[in-house]
């Protein structure tokens, strides 16, 4: 093949025309025309890598797909047939698609047809690997969880690139503060650390922003929002250097508090009207501050902008005070989503006790159209699912845990790590996958409440270092 | 296959590369030697790729490896090419086989990126890890990136600390199930294809420039700064406006100044206001700004729309910025949109102008007479009659043009004088532009010195040019004066004096005179052959208002 961009759009082709003819599958037998003629699409184009590569392994690892060995770069077009491709892959728990030779209609329909009447079945990756055994040239492999490749290897690097972001944004302040002119250099080396930790371990990287420091939370908060920012920008389809611009801007967005007093930022008591008006100025000083770096780009003009709109909301309320309401820049609200939903879930000086997770997601859909976009917020809520990451959790089985990844293709049963036995004994913690079924077909395990963790005072970090 | 075989031929992969380096930085993007450029490289990479296999290069601060054989080594400190990668952290480099063209291009279009002068933000890194390439693998070293070494382990050890007097599970685990637990929560709904289409439409939205609303922004902080504090946003929109034009965006600048011009809406006080703003404009006329438009000129890319809307914005304090770069610029194209900017500026401030007359280059001083002529205001006449005689003739040419188009004190004893100009094309331009002032006093010098002593010694050319200017004033005085001239006679000097009858011959015919036609009939058998010739020519021109011949 010629050239990388061909590759790049038949490898799209592919996955997006095998999400058109599961689609039709799952309405017409396989073996109707119109399926049919879907099916000879998919036949011509998956044809032409396998005649050219001698096989054609379509994978899922994590969020996305690869294809021998590649990961397969979708644009926005392609995002709707690529996220219900997915999700059906995770439904039957299937990792990969192995096509040994060339493949024809005749095998296609074939497969469609396991493939569809699978997912009824109890086990339905068993169910599927027996239709699919003594087929010609299609074989199947089953998913790969993220922890059979080396977690432990993983969590050190996620930790490593969460700890560093923290440090080196402490850093940063600190210069600020002290009226170093900084460099964004290298902040955009750390953030790109941060894209590709989130594009290749996403629930590790996300598990991360669990942990709150209330002493450092100014630190925390900006790689928090970063971390959550750049996921939710994911999910929209951004290309790798929009996500580092959005993580970039989402970690400066809160530089203009550096240059609020100490005695106000750490003021035990409430607040007052004064310390209010302080405060809503750090938009402003945040804006002034992007333009004392070292030089000033593209990432800056996007930076300022974001750092003084994250306050503003889509009604005009907010702070600070405008006149004539902007249109928001789309990674203001972003950054503004990322924002909300970390400070709620910390614990910061004006609001000691934070809340559960899905308690702010649920604030955070009454502010829906007020205060936070309507569209970002279905994505964000796509995102982080109907119990977020480091919600606790009670089981049907009587067993605590804590969410520790959401699920895409269900959002009701996210993976979560079990932290007692039935009896409210600590045990080793183990994460369960609660789209895993019985013989029966019953699910294993489903959450029966959520609970918050702040009033029994239960530390989520140990769970997730 | 022994490592001598490899050796070779990635050492010249790796000037292949350097060289590459240098060219796409020297050459613009449309310049074939620049496409050329890439291809080669393409074809010896892939070669070498199909022949050997992934090459994987090793960096160190001053060598490149490729297992453990050195295959690049400089101690330069400027021009080093395993620096250029190791300072920023790569320490692996590899280039798989199904490289394309395309992946190459990319690649050298990175390493070629002049980072003093178009983003000293940028790294190496960024720029490949922006490209996400396929089969151009990279090995960064981490500790680069580490802040501080210790900082992981005590914030891990601080946020497991918190949990040291967590209650234990067991004791609360009864608590637990009795809790009523959280809202509940709605199942997600799934994305549709009308929230992805709406995605889409705000995705395309957010391609367009973000510089505008930066500067909305910098008029609202402008807008509701107090007296002490108003300086501030002007600053940054002098930063905001430098980075404009640094990034080729003249239309955002320019949108700046169009806010900058207008009321702003609000401000308490207009005069600080104005003054304030006014630091913007003389920023945007600054030599810096304008030395940086004309590169840009140069290359062609500028809408000539929006730079003529920019220089609208400007006042006269932009004349000499746009002087100097005058002599700067290196196309055509380049120069004429300055001398049109400067006819538009020049006019509010003459003086600046004609301060651009004593350049010490003649190119400059030459166009800014043009640019005096465009204006045509006559209060530049004694400036230009000092460069009347300036040494270089292109430039004397151009005063003479100018003369030609204003009459005014010192400009009839400056043509005087340059008829006597040791060039002839400055003396017969200065003959033209007495013709085109058509006053007596013009026509009395012209008269006069063809009666002068040395006339008759001219180039043909040159009288002729005289006539020529003298029958365009028409007239009776005229015709008998020439009529006088065609009828000379003398037994000296016959050829010189045939060259006079001549011209008079051709002025009589560019007036039409029919009482020539006598004369001119007898002249046509003349055996001086320019002298029949001429008359004949005459002669069909005033029966036929035309030139045979010409």
């Amino acid at each position: 093949m010629d050239s990388s961009r061909d590759i790049d759009r038949l490898s799209r082709d592919v996955v997006s025309q095998l999400a058109v003819i599961v689609r039709t599958s799952q309405l017409h037998d396989p073996r109707n025309v119109a399926v049919a003629t879907s099916i000879e699409k998919f036949v011509a184009v998956a044809n032409v890598i396998i005649l050219e590569e001698s096989s054609m392994d379509i994978e899922i690892v994590g969020e996305y797909f690869y294809l021998n060995g590649e990961r397969v770069k979708f644009t926005m077009e392609h995002l709707l047939n690529f996220d219900f491709l997915q999700r059906e892959f995770k439904k039957r728990a299937l990792g990969s698609i192995k096509f040994r030779c060339e493949v024809s209609t005749a095998d296609m329909q074939e497969f469609l047809t396991a493939f569809i009447s699978c997912q009824f079945q109890a086990e339905p990756f068993e169910d599927l690997l027996l239709k699919t055994d003594g087929m010609r040239c299609i074989s199947v492999g089953r998913l790969r969880r993220i922890s059979e490749q080396s977690d432990v290897d993983m969590r050190k690097t996620v930790k490593r690139t969460y700890f560093n972001a923290v440090s080196f944004t402490r850093g940063v302040m600190n210069k600020i503060k002290i009226g170093e002119r900084i460099s964004m250099k290298k902040a955009k080396r750390v953030v790109e650390t941060m894209v590709d930790t989130l594009l290749d371990k996403e629930e590790f990287l996300f598990g991360m922003t669990v942990i709150k420091n209330y002493d450092e939370y100014t630190f925390h908060h900006s790689v928090n929002v970063s971390i959550l920012s750049v996921a939710l920008g994911q999910r929209l389809g951004m290309d790798k250097k929009s996500l580092m611009e959005l993580g970039l801007v989402a970690l400066f967005h809160d530089i203009g508090k550096t240059v609020i007093p100490n005695e106000i930022l750490n003021k035990p008591t409430v607040f007052d009207e004064h310390d209010w008006k302080v405060m809503a100025r750090h938009p402003l000083f945040g804006v002034k501050l992007i333009f004392r770096m070292k030089s000033f780009d593209a990432a800056s003009v996007r930076a300022a902008i974001v750092a003084y709109e994250h306050h503003i909301h889509p009604d005009g309320s907010g702070y600070p005070g405008i006149k004539a309401l902007p249109e928001l820049d789309l990674f203001s609200r972003i950054v503004a989503i990322a924002d909300q939903y970390d400070a709620m879930t910390s614990s910061r000086v004006y609001a000691r006790t934070p809340m559960t997770p899905d308690k702010a997601l649920a604030l955070m859909v009454k502010r829906v159209s007020s205060q936070l976009d309507p569209l970002l917020m279905k994505f964000f809520i796509n995102l982080v699912g109907t119990y977020p990451v480091g919600t606790l959790v009670v089981l049907d089985t009587l067993e605590l845990g804590v969410v520790s990844a959401a699920n895409q293709a269900d959002s009701m049963r996210p993976r979560v790590r079990v932290i007692t036995d039935s009896g409210g004994n600590r045990i080793e913690p183990w994460v369960a996958d609660l789209t895993k079924k019985n013989a029966g077909g019953m699910y294993l395990r489903s959450i029966r409440k959520t609970v918050d963790h702040n009033k029994y005072g239960i530390n989520l970090a140990e769970y997730f270092l | 296959m022994s490592d001598e075989d490899i050796l070779r031929p990635a050492q010249e992969l790796i000037q292949v590369f350097q060289r590459a380096k240098k060219s796409l930085r020297m050459y613009p993007a449309n310049n074939p030697v620049y496409s050329k450029t890439i291809e080669d490289a393409f074809r010896r990479t892939d070669a070498f790729l199909l022949e050997y296999g992934d090459l994987e290069l090793k960096f160190r601060q001053s060598e490149i490896l490729l297992g453990e054989q050195v295959v690049y080594q400089s101690q330069d400190k400027e021009d080093n090419f395993a620096f250029f990668f190791f300072k920023d952290g790569v320490r692996e480099l590899v280039f798989r086989r199904g490289l394309s063209s395309g992946e190459l291009g990319e690649f050298l279009r990175a390493i070629s990126f002049d980072f003093e002068r178009d983003g000293e933000e940028e790294d190496i890194v960024t720029l490949l890890w922006e490209r996400d390439f396929e089969h151009i693998k990279y090995v960064i070293d981490e500790n680069f990136l580490l802040e501080d070494n210790v900082y992981e382990d005590q914030a891990i050890a601080h946020a497991k600390g918190e949990g040291a007097d967590e209650p234990e599970l067991k004791r609360i685990y009864g608590e637990i199930l009795k809790d009523e637990g959280g809202p509940l929560q709605p199942e997600v709904a799934p994305v549709t294809k009308a929230d992805l289409l709406e995605l889409l439409k705000e995705l395309e939205r957010d391609s367009t420039s973000k510089l505008p609303k930066l500067t909305g922004m910098l008029f609202d902080f402008f807008r509701d700064a107090g007296p002490s504090e108003c300086a501030e946003p002007v600053d940054l929109m002098i930063e905001v406006f430098e980075y404009c034009i640094k990034k080729d965006d003249l239309r955002s600048a320019v949108g700046l100044l169009s806010k900058a011009s207008g009321p702003v809406a609000g401000a308490p006080d207009a005069a600080l206001v104005k003054k304030e703003l006014g630091r913007l404009f003389e920023f945007a006329s600054s030599q810096k700004i304008v030395g940086m438009l004309g590169e840009r000129l140069d290359t062609g890319e500028m809408f000539e729309a929006v730079f003529e809307e920019y220089v609208r914005h400007l006042d006269k304090s932009a004349v000499p910025s746009f002087i100097s770069i005058l002599g700067e610029l290196k196309t055509i194209e380049a120069r004429k949109r300055i001398i049109n900017a400067l006819v538009f500026l020049g006019g509010k401030d003459i003086q600046a102008l004609v301060k651009g007359l004593s350049d010490p280059r003649w190119y400059v001083v030459r166009n800014i007479i043009y640019i005096l002529r465009q204006i045509k205001d006559r209060s530049v006449i004694e400036y230009l009659v000092k460069t009347a005689r300036h040494q270089d003739v292109r430039v004397r040419m151009e005063v003479l043009r100018a003369f030609g188009e204003f009459e005014g004190p010192g400009v009839l004893p400056a043509l005087r004088e340059a008829l006597d100009d040791p060039e002839a094309s400055i003396r017969m331009m200065a003959v033209r532009a007495l013709g085109k002032l058509m006053s007596e006093p013009a026509k009395g010098i012209i008269v006069s010195r063809i009666n002068g002593k040395g006339f008759i010694d001219l180039d043909f050319n040159e009288k002729k040019e005289y006539f020529e200017v003298l029958a365009n004033w028409g007239g009776q005085e005229t015709e008998e004066f020439l009529l006088r001239m065609l009828r000379t006679g003398s037994f000296f000097r016959k050829n010189k004096v045939a060259e006079l009858r001549a011209c008079a011959a051709y002025g009589l015919g560019l007036l039409g005179s029919r009482s020539a036609l006598e004369h001119l009939e007898k002249l046509k058998k003349a055996k001086n052959r320019l002298l029949s010739d001429y008359s004949y020519r005459a002669i069909k021109r005033i029966e036929y208002g035309q030139q045979p011949g010409h």
